[in-house]
């Protein structure tokens, strides 16, 4: 029977390399995704994914076993994605000029785009939705993004923000109304 | 699809939450089966469902990822924890040798290194205490040291008999 995640964290804690790296390979997937969620870039998510694995590594020792690892660790992961989006906003905000500058009218594009023309409003839609996503405060996207795009429940997201079910509730309406509000144009 | 006016749909606002958690599968039987009965007869409702099943998917970027770059994750992951393991500080070491859980132990330590230090201790000093003849010695040192100003008070009161005798006689001159 394979040791449990709580069992690997005692392990290594006692100085066992090899049962942390055990952690990362269960974790390092979904870690992955999630900050992929945030960032919407490969190198940039597995950076942050692996910043997130080196600071749970390096306070291990902080770990009071009260949540299972998967809360803390992935606690740390919000952490580091939310981190990241502070100090990249300024390159947010001039993608979103940008953005604005080379926005294509509604009428300019066609019911059936030629094969170039669906890859531009591609791009168009994931960098308006990059933005508004941006647009919303910092717990707004963390709830919006655990429940949206990585299915979690409403519990383990209030575990994980260290907040009351209700109050993530809020968060999540907030930011669908938000995002819906932005993303009207693609209904 | 892309509507050219771009004013989203208005949801009845006491049902407006509870749509959200609806979409999400979030809501208790009960409240769902009421979501779904009001649903079904209200036009704005339905919309507002509708418009977050077309908007709330395209928040959602695909990655796949290939085997390669799972691999290469796990082998950069091993390097840099092996780097933060060997980088690790001499206060880091500190820190985690002083963890809450330890304190105990090391106060069992330390007052058990102070007793056996006391104990052996004492004996060290016992071991060099005076002989008794020296105690004996010591004892009668300040005693001693009294019989020497009684000495020398006696040989003054000498001297003061002899001045006096050496004195001529009042009356004599």
């Amino acid at each position: 029977m394979q040791p449990g995640d709580e069992e690997l964290v005692a392990l290594a804690r006692n100085g066992d390399h090899n049962a942390f790296e055990e952690l990362v390979e269960r974790h390092k997937q979904k870690a992955y995704r999630i900050a992929f969620d945030f960032a919407r870039d490969r190198e940039e998510a597995k950076d942050l994914s692996q910043e997130a694995f080196l600071r749970a590594y390096m306070h291990l020792g902080n770990f009071d076993g009260r949540s299972g690892f998967y809360t803390w660790f992935y606690r740390i992961l919000v952490n580091v994605c939310l981190d990241y989006k502070r100090r990249a906003k300024r390159t947010a905000a001039e993608e979103f000029n940008e953005a604005v500058e080379n926005q294509v009218e509604p009428s300019q594009v066609s019911q059936k785009p030629a094969s170039p023309d669906q890859q531009v409003f591609a791009g168009q839609l994931s960098r308006k939705v990059s933005i508004a996503l941006e647009a919303l405060p910092p717990r707004q996207r963390t709830a919006f993004i655990l429940k949206n795009n990585q299915g979690l429940s409403i519990k383990e997201i209030a575990a994980m923000m260290q907040t009351a079910e209700g109050t993530v509730k809020v968060h999540l309406h907030r930011a669908v109304t938000a995002l819906r509000q932005s993303l009207a144009e693609f209904a | 699809m892309i509507r050219h006016d771009k004013s989203p749909a208005v949801a009845c606002e006491q049902f407006e939450e509870d749509l959200v958690l609806y979409y999400y599968g979030e809501l208790a039987v009960s409240e769902r089966s009421t979501v779904t009965d009001h649903v079904q007869s209200c036009e704005p409702c339905r919309l507002y469902l509708k418009e977050m099943e077309s908007i709330l998917p395209l928040t959602v970027k695909p990655d796949e990822p290939p085997q390669a770059f799972w691999d290469d994750y796990s082998q950069e992951m091993r390097r840099k924890l092996t780097a933060a393991g060997a980088g690790e500080s001499w206060w880091q070491s500190l820190i985690s040798f002083l963890q809450p859980w330890a304190i105990p132990a090391y106060a069992t330590a330390a007052v058990a290194v102070l007793a056996i230090t006391l104990t052996i201790g004492k004996g060290f000093w016992s071991s060099k205490e005076v002989p008794q003849e020296d105690e004996a010695f010591m004892e009668i040192l300040p005693a001693a040291e009294n019989l020497d100003f009684f000495k020398t008070m006696e040989v003054l009161d000498a001297m003061d008999v002899l001045e006096e005798m050496g004195t001529p006689a009042k009356g004599s001159v």
